[in-house]
């Protein structure tokens, strides 16, 4: 249950000491988080994966996810349609590619990746960058460009969540799976991974911990007490930390600066400015205890039925996403809700006891394959379209919050020709790729059906950065957006 | 008491004089404990970083230091690399993700704790007067943070802590302060993470030897994967921990810990995979229950050869897993030693445990369990596959194939060949028995697919059955050599380097020599002249 908040015209500054800041008031008129002049409505970016490709192996469907017709009104196949109720606010872009070394007789292109599938599709998809042969994403991701740009003085400069709460293949690794965003570490470096938050509960507590139920003065007090008792706490740990480093070797050292580095930028998020309730900024109700990893029921991970009841952390992370864009905690997300090449048991959603990297081998005509991989796509659409109707249906300035906002969803792969096996139709396949852009920033028109042959999947993200406010002509080695997309 | 530990602050106050060592390090004084043999050895020390603990060492830390069996970590700290062990601290990466975990947990812990009066009353050593009783907190700061930080504090560290004192007096309550205290020492780096730091050997750059608690931390996250207890740490502040000997008696006492089974017994879950099954939870039960009882006997209860472990006659089964397996029901619901008899099945890779290894919800797979040996027991890496194979695509299933007939095709396409000839034809000598160890006499599902089980070690020969495999993997010399290598790696918390090959292959020959014990083995790890040195990375 929601607890609706009074407006505080008192805000914490340092130490604990409250400061009036009065100039703010302008800008919050209790019908929406920012209802001031059009210039001051800050626009939002939010990416979302889904770890699958779009259609089954030697099916000839190659997906139930494009629609037939172009342009308005398109129609909405298996795979999409979950998003019926928000249809006009999301563009399908098809006709995508990322291009293979087999494309370019054998080496790697500008944008491209190794012949072999998974994992190195993941470096283009993300940062535009060619994949390597250390299988790293090699460039920053969008989302940390978009961050860098638009984040301003928010609290959480991004959020970076993911739904998918383990690998769960017991015998291997996600080696890099399990990661979407990826920050500049600085021009000629590889980029540094932002592992995701997995916990549903642990995002409620870091978003909305120093909310306070309004005009109760002993909350008020109980809160401005914990405040200056986790800023001494984390005071002490930054002074520790920064006199250990002094007598450790260079490799600690270079590894515990990266944890001090962390350490102060907690404290810069606690010592933040708290967020400003008003009529849509509202604390969330609390989620309670994560659901078990695993399925487990005991208290140590030793099951594994490759589920931990990621339709509800799905559900939570997505009302967490909302309501911190709603209070201007964060101006970007990043939601992983399944890893490239997941192990997630997709039984609950397709009804088939498999995987989801199985379901798109389940090979031969006659076996619906593709079908099945559409319910799978659409399980992810459920929870795209549910984050994007919350948006839509907060009011904002003159409309809603999805008017500020671009979201994206993108997918592993296509289906299509696998230079490494030689199929013609496989899930192995960067091919007939496809993904959606939502919301209406920076004067996108969505609502319609996009055919970008040969376009790059990257050009969508540059389009989206574009609606973001970053002004790119560039994601990586990928130059150019999708016009269309804007008229 | 309190002013015993000064040799950090000097170390500090020295090493400003004197300029860098060679690895970039503040120069720390002479070791006061420094031994005549330490340059000797010192030239067997390893490579060694800072280890963050694991997910499970973690909650077992807390267990341990606060009697809090909530295991909260493993919920919300970042997932662990399996590679296979979790301890790899390579592959550790530091997020906002861990830095908010880890401040959740703290406070949650520290509330937790002081809630229970059972718990209260063992961490804070004494009654306090009243809010402002700073005796009664530096006592607290300075027992609890022997346990927490795994070494003494040196006054001025008390005096930094006590400060959060001021918080017990504004809210009129001792325990504040105390509260605070354990959310800042379960959030320090030097608890969150194994920093080493030593003392540099004279005449050996490079080379650290470590300070007494340095070495009780080591030995007890590797023998117990979790903080030292009070004894140990007893042991260090006698200085007993400097020599090999030394360490090798204190490793002896270690052993005799119940936890050290545990221990044990998480190295062969995490090397075998069975870490977590795909099972229910009575299975699931049933089937760590019977590989737990046989590592126990041959490491513990009647030690023998470890290779015993893969041919032992019998098994562990309660009446539920008998009939499982389809073997003779022993009458218990907790279970008893039951002989195999001639059903092909031999020590632990006859386990369902170990056979769910690679396993996917549908069925088993040849080229994953194939691997899986490769990997695991004869650490054989396969090749990455060249850049234009196709790796992870499960053969397509033709209607009407049977399971072995796409799999056969990796045999004939000459991409795939070369690799998963290495693989697949030891997954065909596994066939017999599917994902939860069960025989089988037709493909799953498919009555009209007999499988004939027969298998070959590629270079070693031909087998049928896990009995057959065992013989072979045995038969190869290679098995017992890579148990060694897998220890080691747990041990160092890293992938070897060739750097490490002679400690490796020291340890092997011991392991010969002390006719395959496994106890013994672990004391050589912790005996060898390197154990209580570190070399910079």
């Amino acid at each position: 249950m929601a607890l609706k908040l009074g407006r505080r015209a008192l805000l914490r500054g340092i130490g604990g000491v409250a400061i009036a800041l009065p100039a703010l008031e302008i800008m919050f008129d209790g019908k929406g988080a920012h209802a001031g002049p059009p210039g001051a409505i800050p626009k939002r970016y939010i990416v979302c994966f889904n770890g699958q490709s779009l259609g089954g192996d030697d099916d000839p469907l190659i997906n139930d996810y494009v629609p037939n017709t172009v342009g308005a009104n398109y129609d909405l196949k298996s795979a999409l349609a979950p998003l019926a109720a928000v249809q006009g606010d999301v563009s399908v872009v098809s006709g995508l590619k990322i291009p293979t070394a087999f494309d370019n007789g054998g080496a790697i292109p500008a944008g491209g990746r190794s012949d072999d599938f998974h994992i190195n599709s993941l470096s283009p998809l993300f940062s535009g960058m060619r994949s390597d042969p250390a299988q790293t994403v090699m460039g920053a991701t969008s989302d940390q460009l978009v961050a860098d740009a638009i984040a301003g003085s928010t609290t959480f400069k991004s959020l970076v969540f993911r739904v998918q709460a383990a690998w769960y293949l017991s015998v291997s690794a996600p080696y890099g799976r399990d990661i979407i965003s990826y920050k500049s570490a600085g021009a000629g470096k590889k980029p540094t991974p932002i592992p995701a938050t997995v916990s549903p509960k642990q995002a409620f507590d870091s978003l909305f911990s120093s909310f306070v139920p309004p005009d109760n003065t002993g909350a008020q007090k109980a809160a401005e007490l914990e405040l200056r008792q986790r800023k001494s706490v984390l005071d002490l740990l930054d002074k520790r930390t920064g006199r250990l480093l002094t007598r450790l070797g260079a490799a600690d050292r270079l590894r515990l600066q990266a944890h001090l580095d962390e350490i102060r930028d907690l404290e810069r998020r606690i010592g933040a400015i708290p967020p400003v309730a008003s009529a849509t900024c509202l604390k969330p109700g609390d989620p309670g205890a994560d659901p078990a990893l695993g399925g487990n029921q005991g208290s140590t991970f030793d099951q594994n039925l490759g589920y931990s009841g990621e339709d509800q952390r799905a559900k939570v992370f997505c009302d967490l996403i909302h309501m911190a864009i709603v209070c201007d905690l964060t101006r970007v997300a990043s939601l992983q809700l399944t890893m490239a090449q997941s192990h997630l048991n997709m039984f609950g959603a397709t009804g088939q006891a498999s995987d989801l990297h199985e379901i798109g081998h389940h090979g031969l005509p006659g076996k619906d394959v593709t079908l099945q991989m559409s319910k799978a796509i659409a399980w992810h659409m459920k929870h795209f379209a549910y984050l994007i109707g919350k948006l839509k249906g907060t009011a904002e300035g003159a409309g809603n919050l999805l008017d500020n906002t671009v979201a994206v969803m993108l997918h592993e792969g296509g289906h299509g020709f696998d230079p490494a096996s030689g199929k013609q139709w496989s899930s192995h396949s960067t091919e007939n790729m496809a993904c959606l852009i939502a919301g209406r920033a920076g004067g996108l028109k969505p609502g319609k059906h996009v055919v970008a042959t040969g376009k790059h999947p990257a050009n969508v993200l540059v389009s989206a950065m574009n609606a973001a406010g970053l002004a790119t002509s560039a994601l990586g080695e990928v130059n150019g957006n999708v016009p269309e997309l804007f008229t | 008491m309190r002013h015993r530990w000064r040799e950090p602050l000097a170390a500090v106050v020295l090493a400003a004089m004197v300029g860098c060592s060679s690895d970039g390090d503040l120069l720390p004084p002479r070791d006061p404990n420094a031994k005549p043999n330490d340059a000797a050895h010192a030239q067997t020390a390893v490579v060694s970083g800072a280890r963050r603990l694991t997910r499970t060492e973690y909650d077992d830390t807390v267990r341990d230091l606060l009697g809090d069996a909530t295991n909260s970590g493993f919920a919300t700290l970042p997932e662990d690399v399996n590679d296979p062990f979790d301890n790899n601290y390579m592959t550790q990466l530091v997020s906002p993700a861990l830095i908010n975990a880890a401040e959740t947990l703290a406070t949650n812990a520290a509330k937790r704790a002081l809630a229970d009066p059972a718990i209260h009353v063992k961490i804070v050593p004494c009654q306090p007067t009243g809010p402002a009783d700073t005796d009664c907190l530096r006592k607290f700061i300075a027992t609890f943070g022997r346990r927490a930080l795994r070494r003494p504090l040196e006054a001025s560290e008390i005096d930094e802590y006590a400060a959060l004192g001021s918080f017990a007096v504004e809210g009129n309550a001792f325990d504040v302060g105390v509260e605070l205290v354990i959310r800042a020492m379960l959030q320090d780096v030097e608890f969150l993470y194994r920093v080493e730091v030593g003392t540099e050997v004279a005449g050996v750059p490079g080379v650290f030897k470590l300070n007494h608690f340095e070495v009780a931390t080591r030995l007890s996250y590797f023998l117990l994967g979790t903080t030292p207890d009070d004894a140990l740490l007893d042991v260090a502040a006698a200085q007993k921990l400097g020599s090999p000997g030394d360490i090798r008696a204190a490793a002896v006492t270690i052993m005799a810990n119940p936890r050290a089974r545990e221990r044990v017994n998480r190295f062969h879950a995490l090397w075998l995979s069975f870490h977590q099954l795909p099972h229910p939870p009575d299975l699931t039960a049933a089937l760590r229950a019977e590989s737990a009882a046989l590592i126990n006997r041959v490491v513990f209860d009647k030690p023998s050869s470890y290779l015993d472990l893969f041919t032992s006659s019998d098994t562990y089964a309660n009446d539920f897993l008998a009939d499982h397996y389809g073997l003779p029901k022993p009458g218990s619901t907790t279970g008893a030693w039951v002989a195999y008899g001639n059903t092909g099945r031999k020590g632990i890779l006859s386990h369902g445990a170990v056979l769910s290894a690679g396993a996917k919800f549908a069925d088993t797979s040849p080229t994953q369990r194939g691997k899986f040996v490769q990997n695991r027991l004869l650490c054989r890496e396969i090749p990455a596959p060249p850049p234009t194979t196709k790796s992870d695509n499960p053969p397509s299933d033709a209607p009407g194939n049977c399971k072995i007939d796409k799999y056969k095709a990796h045999a004939t396409d000459g991409a795939c060949k070369g690799c998963h000839s290495q693989m697949d034809p030891i997954g065909f000598g596994l066939e017999n028995y599917d994902k939860a160890g069960v025989f089988r006499a037709t493909e799953t599902g498919k009555p009209e697919c007999p499988i004939d089980g027969a298998g070959d070690l590629l270079g070693v020969g031909p087998f049928n059955g896990p009995a057959g495999l065992a013989d072979k993997l045995l038969a190869s010399g290679e098995l017992e050599a890579c148990v060694v290598t897998q220890l080691y790696r747990f041990a160092t918390g890293r992938r070897e380097a060739t750097e490490d090959t002679p400690v490796i292959q020291g340890l092997a020959t011991k392991f010969v020599q002390n006719d395959h014990g496994f106890a013994p083995l672990l004391l050589e790890v912790v005996a060898d002249n390197g154990f209580g040195f570190r070399r910079a990375q």
